[in-house]
């Protein structure tokens, strides 16, 4: 809501901006004289008065929106900061494998519905293309899942074709693991893969977020490359109980990995974008406030320069027709 | 253990370990008593909108939502 009307403000504010570009604030005496009507002299104060007036609105909104990301980012905070124990354990289990190389990789691109929320989006899509860049190749396939509106418009620009999925409103609702599973559900039935790459903002305190890779691998790739050896050699040490297979394990395994990983990243992402908000928030409000500062100065100085005009005037009025008596 | 056995039939009904395990859980939760069952059913809505992308386009959205009357 309060963003629409933020929306609607600026584009009342834009046209009045481009129309007398800075004029206003650099030489209103200037400007005013050419656009008062002809035979007026006093200076009108019209226009700053009512930039002043929308400057002022848009701070206000402004400061609403930074209370309102405030509040919303203490409640996912705690919720995030929990949901780091669901992934742990299979990191822990079948580390972390970003620099695996694989035919089929599928990058999937967080990010949030709605704008006003600082570098965010544009980070994860950047971070997700130059996954792409080192994933794709001859025979090599990278296709990408894109969570949410913004990273999609970004995405639609240059990589449409490479696009299997995108989803969007996952954020109506407080997020929950039921949610994002049934999402992690249809992107596991809707795409064939051999690595999952997550990309999306860890949240680390409310200035500070950091581009993630996490790295998802299907089943067939962990027993792989467990076979070989490696961090994933350790997998065979463990002793699997009832009658299930090592595939099935792995299978089931993987699946549960990526829908915790995913309600991870999901929650770490709606933080990071909540506490992106604040600050831009903060931000623009105190620059609002200082091109308030500014127009009150030279609206000051205008009302000032008039009176003073005004006076020598009736001075100078008064004084000639003093000489000529 | 008992869920061992139930594996096979899982699997070749088309579910995911996801769907199984949230089945699962659904059960779980039904098993609460008043005031905490509504509270935990309440928690878990489901609603995304998804859209397959076809040759560079996006397919009509298909909504996933629990939530009655959107």
């Amino acid at each position: 809501m309060a963003m629409a009307v933020f929306r609607r403000e600026g584009r009342r504010l834009l046209p009045s901006i481009a129309a007398r570009p800075i004029a206003a604030i650099r030489s209103p005496l200037a400007s005013e004289q050419e656009e008062g009507p002809l035979g007026v002299r006093s200076i009108s104060t019209q226009v700053v008065r009512n930039r002043m007036k929308s400057v002022k609105n848009i701070q206000k909104i402004t400061k609403a929106m930074k209370m309102v990301a405030a509040s919303k980012l203490r409640a996912v905070q705690g919720r995030a900061e929990n949901s780091r124990g669901l992934w742990q354990p299979f990191t822990a289990l079948l580390g972390d494998n970003p620099s695996i190389d694989v035919k089929k990789s599928v990058v999937v691109t967080l990010s949030s519905d709605k704008g006003l929320c600082g570098g965010i989006n544009s980070t994860v899509v950047k971070v997700s293309r130059a996954l792409y860049k080192l994933n794709a190749g001859p025979e090599k396939e990278v296709k990408f899942v894109i969570v949410g509106e913004k990273a999609k418009a970004i995405m639609f620009r240059d990589s449409k074709n490479d696009i299997a999925l995108s989803v969007t409103e996952l954020n109506k609702n407080p997020l929950n693991y039921a949610q994002v599973s049934v999402l992690a559900d249809d992107i596991l039935k809707n795409v064939e893969f051999d690595a999952l790459r997550i990309v999306y903002n860890k949240f680390h305190s409310v200035v500070a977020f950091l581009p993630t890779v996490a790295t998802v691998l299907s089943p067939e790739v962990i027993e792989k490359e467990s076979e070989i050896g490696g961090k994933l050699g350790e997998l065979d040490s463990y002793e699997i109980e009832g009658g299930e297979t090592k595939g099935e394990i792995l299978q089931n395994l993987a699946e549960f990995q990526f829908s915790c990983v995913m309600f991870n990243a999901v929650l770490e992402n709606a933080c990071s974008e909540m506490g992106a908000r604040m600050s831009a928030m903060d931000s623009s409000s105190r620059n609002a406030g200082e091109m308030l500062d500014r127009l009150t100065l030279t609206y000051n100085r205008t009302r000032q320069a008039s009176i003073t005009t005004e006076l020598i005037e009736i001075i100078s009025g008064a004084s000639a027709l003093e000489a000529a008596k | 253990m008992a869920s061992n056995a139930a594996v096979p039939f899982w699997r070749a009904a088309g579910m995911t370990y996801i769907t199984y395990s949230n089945i699962c859980a659904k059960h779980v939760r039904n098993c609460l008593k008043e005031p905490f069952k509504a509270e935990a059913l309440n928690r878990e809505n489901v609603h995304f909108s998804i859209s397959k992308w076809v040759d560079g386009k996006a397919e009509k959205p298909i909504l996933r939502s629990d939530t009655p009357g959107v």
